[in-house]
């Protein structure tokens, strides 16, 4: 007996821990599906939206490094349109056509981080988009009417605005911190001076609504560290924002080791209104064509406030009292408080300064330090109609809601895998929504059909409404979503087709005013686009056919005649690598040099009619 | 007896008809309805006395595929004089209102009967026209067709109704009314 004792229990330690290493419990199994039926049918029910209706919310998701950004429908979760804002895009000929091309500046790509609407009052007013580029540094506005990108700017002296764009209560300004520091001007200078000659720079950008340009209204040379992400107050807070700030330890190399030593980093929070008239009161120095206002000289307006080591999100509540920072590598949410901070500058309970600008004492503004059991990696919060809050929980793969007031953990979900940022329904306004809540998570292995070692990215939909989350659909979405913002429906007025610009020079809206036009060696081309043909110059003997010389500098104005929704022409020149879209009544121009000789067939690239693949003309280029 | 004055009240529904005459130069007469699956919505061509409404350049674009004459206001000549027509005939019916007699009445109820004539067989020689001169080198070729002055027609992928407008029924409310003096006053 006492022989058998020992193999019997052997076996049986062998097999649990074959169990235990090798056995399948991830929950996408089969059998659970099964099991779960019911469950799924309820879910489905919650997201099916019928052929014929619209879904509640638009959602605007960051494309992140395909510089573009992803419509989807929420709750069913259905890929609407991918709007092109940093890259070419030949789908709808953005990045060909002048307009887009001169906004492109000559870059390829962008990586569109953070979506912001427009704001009136701290609410969304379905107006506009922003967005910003890490990748080249730059800013962008959408249209959202049209949902076309009207205005790109380069933002100087800027590396990678990742912490943007987050615009205030009344869209006065949006605000671009650098990732980045780099000397100003982006100059040489070695690594060594570090601490010296290189800056974090925050740029004010503002926007002109009625021209639809983007401006840069001043700059602040903030210390050369990381700025990752930031918010505008609300309410009380209205001229206030804040961000976060890391590698405080202004580290040059290996950052995930150096970068990480410090316990503390720091929040800047400071008073864009002070900041502006500080700006006014010709308190700033000019820099690279820049008001470049430098803390240790012109001081005012700017404060720190020390936080958990490397925080990364940083939220203001809807009511706009308090600040909530997660420390990205210390397991902790913590709410701070704007009056208290406001009483703590008043009182000047600073704790030193760096770099000019003073520190507030940690105490004198923190509220209370949250940390449920387990979780791990919070990162950003949302905000549901309850001022309850969702923090997602980057390592711990799960949203986790809690009460800012208490400090109380209410509710935890799992979500496959990584959660990023979430973005409940209007969850960063005065006003959000509840209801629902989408996980943007950065890995989603096992999640969808196969597709090779790099699998896609996926969102999850949290239903916000019953007493537990519950997740209720997920949606793969191609890398890689950063941020993302989710707007009612009923907010967005888009029209349907371009109205008519008669004082457009540029747009011709009969057939018989279609003209070609040669000056020198230019020659501009005046046609029309209608189903299901190019008209050039309705004059010609063939008025589908354009005729140049070689080296002839080409300008091609074509307006869409067919003022009916949803009749798309595209413009391509065979073999001329050249495809511009015109949209129902819109004009759009394209300009190159015809500098290959031959014959190029000219064709319409966006199906319109029955007799769309007729709709074609020809482009001839003179040796 | 022709001596014999119509009673104010004829007098009255012979001014009443003369004014909605008058107004019904300030709706549409006649109308066509389209509708096919990709234009759920519909499209419309709406005739007024002087002047056309609706998705007409839609129409337009669509027509040109069975090699129809597109519609426009220069096309139609009774644009530019239809409405002076029918002010005339508003003028008319107030003289004769104000005039209470018969054989005045008898004049514009003919009239009125040989213009309401003359509308109908124009209106339907421009549909006749318009449907059966159709461009021989038209991308789709289709069957010469009418529609109807009223109701419905299909053509290839669309319904097409035609319909009197709101317009037509006031004049044929007007002409009602100066009917009714006919038996009052007999």
């Amino acid at each position: 007996m006492k022989k058998w004792l020992p193999i019997a229990s052997g076996l049986a330690t062998g097999l649990l821990a074959a169990t235990v290493f090798f056995a399948d419990f991830s929950p996408g199994n089969p059998g659970q599906a099964v099991a779960d039926n019911s469950k799924n049918k309820t879910n489905a029910e919650k997201v099916y939206v019928p052929f014929g209706e619209k879904d509640e919310y638009y959602l605007f998701a960051s494309g992140g490094h395909s510089g573009q950004m992803f419509i989807y429908g929420v709750p069913s979760m259905r890929h609407i349109r991918t709007v092109p804002v940093f890259s070419p895009d030949s789908a709808t000929g953005y990045g060909f056509d002048k307009h887009s091309k001169e906004m492109m500046g000559g870059f390829t790509w962008g990586d569109l981080h953070h979506p912001a609407f427009s704001e009136t009052d701290g609410d969304y007013d379905g107006k506009y988009m922003f967005a910003t580029d890490v990748g080249n540094s730059r800013a962008a506005v959408m249209n959202l009417e049209t949902f076309t990108v009207k205005d790109i700017i380069d933002v100087p002296n800027t590396s990678g605005p990742h912490c943007a764009a987050f615009v205030t209560e009344n869209t006065e300004y949006m605000f671009l911190p650098t990732r980045f520091a780099v000397p100003i001007g982006r100059e040489y200078a070695p690594l060594d001076d570090y601490s010296e000659k290189y800056r974090g720079v925050m740029s004010a950008v503002t926007f002109d609504e009625k021209n639809e340009k983007l401006n840069i209204a001043y700059q602040v040379a903030l210390p050369p560290w990381s700025y990752d992400l930031s918010d505008a107050g609300k309410k009380v807070s209205k001229d206030w924002a804040v961000m976060t700030t890391y590698n405080t330890e202004e580290a040059t190399t290996n950052l995930e080791i150096n970068a990480s030593q410090a316990d503390r980093d720091f929040i800047v929070l400071f008073n864009w209104k002070e900041l502006e008239q500080m700006v006014k009161d010709g308190q700033y120095d000019e820099v690279t064509g820049q008001k470049m206002i430098f803390p240790e000289k012109h001081k005012g307006g700017m404060y720190l406030v020390p936080v958990a080591k490397s925080p990364h999100g940083v939220d203001v509540t809807p009511d706009g009292k308090h600040f909530i920072a997660s420390g990205k590598l210390a397991p902790a949410m913590t709410v701070f408080s704007f009056e208290k901070a406001f009483k703590a500058i008043e009182n000047k309970e600073f704790a030193g300064e760096r770099n000019g600008i003073p520190i507030i004492k940690y105490e004198s503004v923190m509220e209370k330090e949250v940390n449920p059991e387990n979780a791990l990696g919070p990162l950003h919060t949302q905000f549901d109609d309850q001022g309850m809050a969702y923090t997602t929980m980057f390592i711990s793969s799960e949203i986790v809601k809690w009460d800012p007031k208490t400090g109380e953990t209410l509710d935890r979900v799992p979500v496959q895998y990584s959660p990023g940022h979430s973005v409940a329904a209007e969850g960063d306004t005065v006003a959000p929504d509840g209801k629902y809540l989408i996980a943007l998570n950065k890995i989603a292995k096992d999640s969808y059909l196969s597709v090779g070692p790099s699998h896609p990215e996926s969102m999850q939909l949290i239903d916000l409404r019953g007493d537990k989350m519950e997740v209720i659909q997920s949606a793969p979405v191609n890398p890689e979503p950063h941020y993302a913002q989710m707007i009612k429906a009923d907010k967005i007025k888009t029209i349907t087709v371009y109205p008519k610009d008669e004082k457009d020079p540029d747009a011709v809206y009969s057939q018989e005013e279609t003209r070609i036009e040669r000056k020198g060696n230019e020659v501009h081309v005046y046609g029309i686009a209608m189903r299901s043909k190019f008209i050039f110059d309705a004059k010609a003997e063939r008025p589908d056919q354009i005729e140049v010389k070689k080296g002839d500098k080409v300008f091609i104005h074509l307006t869409n005649i067919d003022f009916d929704q949803d009749i798309t022409h595209g413009f391509a020149i065979n073999g001329y690598d050249l495809n511009i879209e015109v949209q129902p009544g819109q004009t759009n121009t394209v300009e190159f040099t015809a500098d290959k000789a031959g014959t190029f067939p000219i064709y319409c690239t966006n199906f319109c009619s029955a007799l769309h693949q007729e709709m074609t003309g020809y482009f001839l280029v003179k040796p | 007896m022709a001596g014999k004055k119509l009673s104010i009240l004829s007098s009255g529904l012979i001014a009443a008809a003369a004014a909605l005459i008058a107004a019904s130069l300030f709706f549409p007469w006649w109308g066509m309805e389209f509708f096919a699956p990709q234009y759920p919505e519909g499209l419309n061509i709406i005739v007024y006395p002087d002047k056309l409404e609706g998705e007409i350049d839609i129409v337009n674009g669509l027509n040109h595929y069975i090699g129809m004459k597109g519609f426009s206001e220069e096309n139609f000549p009774e644009f530019t004089y239809l409405k002076y027509l029918i002010g005339g005939l508003a003028l008319l019916t107030m003289i004769t209102a104000i005039l209470r007699r018969k054989t005045v009445l008898y004049f514009l109820i003919g009239l009125f009967s040989i213009g309401g004539l003359l509308g109908i067989w124009d209106l339907r020689r421009w549909l006749h026209d318009f449907g059966t001169d159709l461009s021989p080198t038209a991308p789709i070729k289709v069957d010469p067709f009418v529609p109807p002055i009223i109701g419905e027609n299909t053509l290839a992928n669309f319904i097409t109704n035609s319909y009197l407008g709101t317009g037509s029924f006031l004049v044929l409310a007007a002409f009602i009314l100066i009917l009714i003096p006919l038996w009052k006053d007999r």
